[in-house]
């Protein structure tokens, strides 16, 4: 908790001095992790912690957003067809650098809290999550202004919008209005949960302060996801001596095999 | 209680992990099959990539053969030659297997190749088996004491193939190669489907090679054994897929089970036995081939580039 009492200092010192409006002061934002590594280990299904912030120069009628994103992994997505009455996956389209999470919590709903542009080049919220197909996109001039073209045309939409449901469905992808509660003097919380299946790597967590529908201030706080333990030496294990792995998984069987028949034959 | 998997990269129920095992166990060591053509569909169900959950249940047959062979070796009921035979074409089989499976997970099909893997054989050997099984208990109901004249049985192509030789445990004057051909198909099937390959291997041997029924299952477990430590091995040194916390949850279970179920088995008829084995094959056949025509409540697959888990 020493974070939040660093926090709290630093707004001491931030809190407008007499004489000042609050329209004075710059707007800035500071935010720290209750933790910042999630250790994996074997009893690991899913954690939660809280993003404590401060914000300076709030004035009524701001909000603040908090994004977390996980480690960007490409994704092959394919749609299943119907060949001689069986699904069949088909269709493959690769979409680079998706997160393997991505969590927004606000003050407000998204629609009321930025503008759809606002909204889209930060890639706030699930319907602005930048999801790109670069082998299905083509660069084209149209009217003197370059913009991207995809070859299979409005079908990327649903391409998309599966991403998003899959995700959601399993806790990855998640958006929660109302998610960031304000505390009183300008200090605001979120809550954040990680479900079971989160990937290992480097999270971000940017938090933003939006006013007229633009953001004014932002700040990042970094989290590190992790194997620890046990799982750690194991996973290390299994890709750094493959071979003596391999031996091991082969050789633990056999023992538990064979000691359960001598076990159960002495009987 | 969840467990992590790390090799998996899933939590999953530990009780979950330990009562499958137990129950898939106990089928193993009545049945003498791996249990993997249950425990694999199973493990994908609930939530471990087909990748992982294929090498894993080979792992975990290695220990459920294990203890179930050295029950046939104490009770003497394994043809050592005829098992040795089965191994030499397992050895090839695993590894063309486990090749065939990288290549099918980069080509994003494996769960479809396993899919239709275990729709048509299980479908084929389940239904063949019920018939014949039922058809057996139909005949001795109606004339008790009247075995099948073994004497007069039409002797087919596999009488006609070269290098004869003698049997001694099981009876038999055959050729090496229907053995080995067996046994190399079986071991392509451990590496792709994740089992054993008990229940192509048992009717093979009870029906193409005439095998006695009580060498039948301990030989075929002799064989698993080793086939499916090679495949772990190998699917551990080139894929790393084995997940070791899976495959000992999955072992301490099935071990158990196992050893309980070895001795229900002797306490059934053989012709009963079958038709139960082939009943359950059948019922999973079913299940996955539903699985393949209905239609998905999901109409896209999600995979990470390069793998078909």
């Amino acid at each position: 908790m020493s974070l939040l009492a660093l926090i709290l200092a630093t707004l001491m010192q931030a809190t407008p001095t007499e004489g000042e409006t609050a329209r004075d002061v710059e707007p800035e934002i500071m935010a720290a992790l209750t933790q910042e590594t999630v250790e994996i280990r074997s009893d690991f299904s899913g954690a939660n912690f809280i993003l404590y912030g401060a914000a300076r120069g709030v004035e009524p009628g701001d909000d603040i957003v908090v994004v977390v994103r996980g480690p960007a992994r490409d994704l092959r997505v394919m749609r299943k067809e119907r060949v001689f009455g069986i699904w069949i996956n088909r269709a493959p389209v690769r979409f680079e650098d998706v997160p393997g999470y991505y969590a927004v919590a606000s003050t407000r709903p998204l629609s009321e809290v930025g503008s759809f542009s606002a909204l889209r080049r930060a890639g706030i919220g699930l319907e602005h999550l930048r999801l790109s197909a670069p082998d299905t996109e083509r660069q084209e001039t149209r009217f003197g202004v370059e913009v991207t073209v995809s070859d299979i045309g409005g079908e990327v939409v649903d391409y998309r919008a599966a991403i998003g449901r899959v995700r959601k469905l399993e806790g990855l992808f998640t958006e929660t209005s109302e998610g960031v509660e304000i505390l009183d003097g300008g200090l605001f919380r979120a809550n954040i949960a990680l479900p079971p299946r989160t990937p290992v790597g480097d999270y971000t967590a940017d938090v933003y302060l939006f006013r007229d529908g633009r953001p004014v201030a932002s700040r990042s706080a970094s989290l590190d996801v992790r194997k620890a333990g046990l799982e750690r030496l194991i996973y290390n294990f299994a890709y750094e001596n493959s071979i003596l792995y391999g031996l091991t998984a082969v050789a633990l069987a056999l023992l538990f095999g064979w000691g359960a028949a001598a076990i159960f034959n002495r009987r | 209680m969840q467990i992590y998997l790390p090799i998996a990269e899933v939590s999953i129920n530990l009780f979950l992990l330990l009562g499958l095992g137990t129950g898939i166990g106990f089928l193993s060591g009545m049945f003498g099959v791996g249990g993997g053509f249950l425990m694999t569909p199973l493990l994908i169900f609930i939530g471990v990539p087909p990748a992982v959950a294929v090498p894993t249940v080979a792992n975990q047959v290695v220990a459920s053969s294990a203890s179930g062979a050295l029950a046939h070796w104490r009770r003497k009921t394994i043809d050592l030659k005829m098992g040795l035979l089965l191994l030499v074409g397992g050895a090839i089989g695993s590894i063309a297997g486990v090749q065939l499976f990288g290549i099918l997970r980069s080509l994003g099909q494996i769960d479809l190749i396993i899919s239709l893997c275990y729709v048509g054989f299980l479908g084929i050997i389940g239904g063949l088996m019920f018939v014949e099984s039922a058809g057996a208990i139909f005949r001795k109901r109606r004339a008790p004491g009247t075995s099948p004249a073994h004497h007069h049985r039409k002797r087919g192509w596999i009488d006609t193939l070269p290098f004869k030789t003698r049997f001694p445990a099981s009876g038999l004057y055959i050729s090496v190669i229907p053995p080995v051909l067996i046994g190399l198909f079986v071991g392509a099937l451990s590496a792709i489907m994740g089992v054993g390959g008990g229940f192509v291997m048992v009717p093979a041997m009870i029906y193409l090679l005439r095998m006695p029924t009580n060498v039948v299952v301990g030989t075929s477990l002799f064989q698993i054994l080793f086939v499916t430590a090679l495949t772990t091995f190998l699917q551990a040194a080139q894929n790393q897929t084995v997940d070791i916390v899976l495959a000992l949850s999955l072992i301490v279970g099935g071990v158990v089970g196992a050893q309980l179920g070895a001795r229900a088995g002797r306490r059934v008829s053989g012709e009963n036995l079958r038709a139960i084995l082939a009943l359950m094959v059948v019922s999973v056949c079913v299940k996955l081939g539903w699985d393949l025509v209905s239609t998905p409540s999901e109409l896209f697959a999600i995979m990470p580039t390069g793998a078909g888990t």
